[in-house]
């Protein structure tokens, strides 16, 4: 059922728009691990992401459960982007010269925005 | 022909051209709260916003326990890492060291 | 009057326009927490410092949001030197100040 989402990963690569968004379309339904400002860092499987880079996270495990024990019951979160400091991401998912592309071209769409 | 950068500076006419020379180098990332990363720079954007390879990162402790303040630094490595770019401080090349 | 363009000041970005090229220090508002836990509390807790943080360098190039590329970067924190930096980019939401020295 997730499959129609592989076979559009370079085509999703390839669109302009968005670039990181575009991006983290291609992990839903891997699995991730995000660290937030506090230092609490959250494991599960991706389910969305937004515009904003707000993640909805699946069968959520706290790493040192024992030091955050208020999230032990907790099965699925939403993650505001802006709380975010890292997403370690499953290395083997991203296809690095894909990647690379869509940067280089995302940074032609872009240059000269800030002046 | 590629189109011609304008301006008088060369190559890195705005700061994010800096950037843009830097992609598929190893990097050197400073963040907000006593972080570092050093990692192969796959993707960024606008908002500084990256994706690093092959990441270590060091971070900072400043511990006052004692009289004498003591730094304490902690390692971690990820293979694969999205950073947030409100995080980031300073981009530049790592230089082998 | 060399700087009197159509009626109009110079204007902070004509500035930076002009620095474009020299030695200059960046001022950075980064904060630094120190954590600890002192004798008498049970709990831990922190306090947002503020540190001298400069950079200099000589400027390549800056953007509307202050984002900065500096060349022959030098890291100050507190009047120590800390590192040195071939290139260098800085993100703008950290600058406090750029200053051609």
């Amino acid at each position: 059922m997730a499959f129609p989402i592989q076979y559009h990963i370079a085509t999703l690569y390839a669109l302009k728009m968005a670039g990181f968004w575009t991006f983290f379309k291609t992990l839903i339904d891997h699995e991730v691990t995000i660290e937030l400002k506090n230092d609490i860092q959250i494991r599960g499987t991706l389910k969305s992401v937004d515009q904003y880079l707000n993640i909805k996270l699946d069968d959520i495990q706290v790493v040192e459960e024992l030091k955050y024990p208020h999230l032990s019951s907790v099965k699925n979160v939403f993650i505001r982007g802006s709380v975010v400091r890292y997403v370690h991401l499953p290395a083997a998912a991203v296809d690095v010269p894909l990647l690379e592309d869509a940067t280089r071209r995302e940074a032609a769409n872009q240059a000269g925005k800030g002046k | 022909m590629a189109d011609a950068e304008e301006g008088p500076t060369g190559s890195v006419s705005e700061p994010l051209d800096l950037v843009r020379l830097l992609l598929d180098e190893v990097v050197f990332v400073k963040l907000r709260g006593d972080r570092e990363l050093k990692g192969r720079l796959y993707a960024y954007d606008s908002h500084m916003n990256l994706v690093l390879g092959d990441v270590v990162e060091t971070i900072y402790l400043i511990d006052e326990d004692e009289e004498d303040e003591d730094i304490k630094t902690t390692t971690k490595k990820s293979e694969m890492l999205f950073v947030r770019g409100d995080s980031v401080v300073l981009v530049s090349p790592q230089t082998s060291s | 009057m060399e700087n009197g363009t159509q009626g109009e000041g110079k204007d902070p970005s004509s500035f930076l326009a002009e620095i474009i090229g020299n030695a200059v220090t960046v001022k950075l508002n980064s904060g630094v927490i120190y954590k600890g836990n002192p004798p008498h509390f049970r709990s831990t807790w922190q306090i947002d410092m503020r540190l001298t943080h400069l950079v200099l360098g000589e400027l390549q190039s800056v953007d509307g949001y202050m984002n900065i590329a500096l060349e022959k970067t030098e890291e100050y924190v507190n009047g120590v030197k800390r590192r040195t930096y071939g290139d260098a980019f800085v993100r703008g939401n950290n600058v406090m100040y750029i200053s051609a020295d």
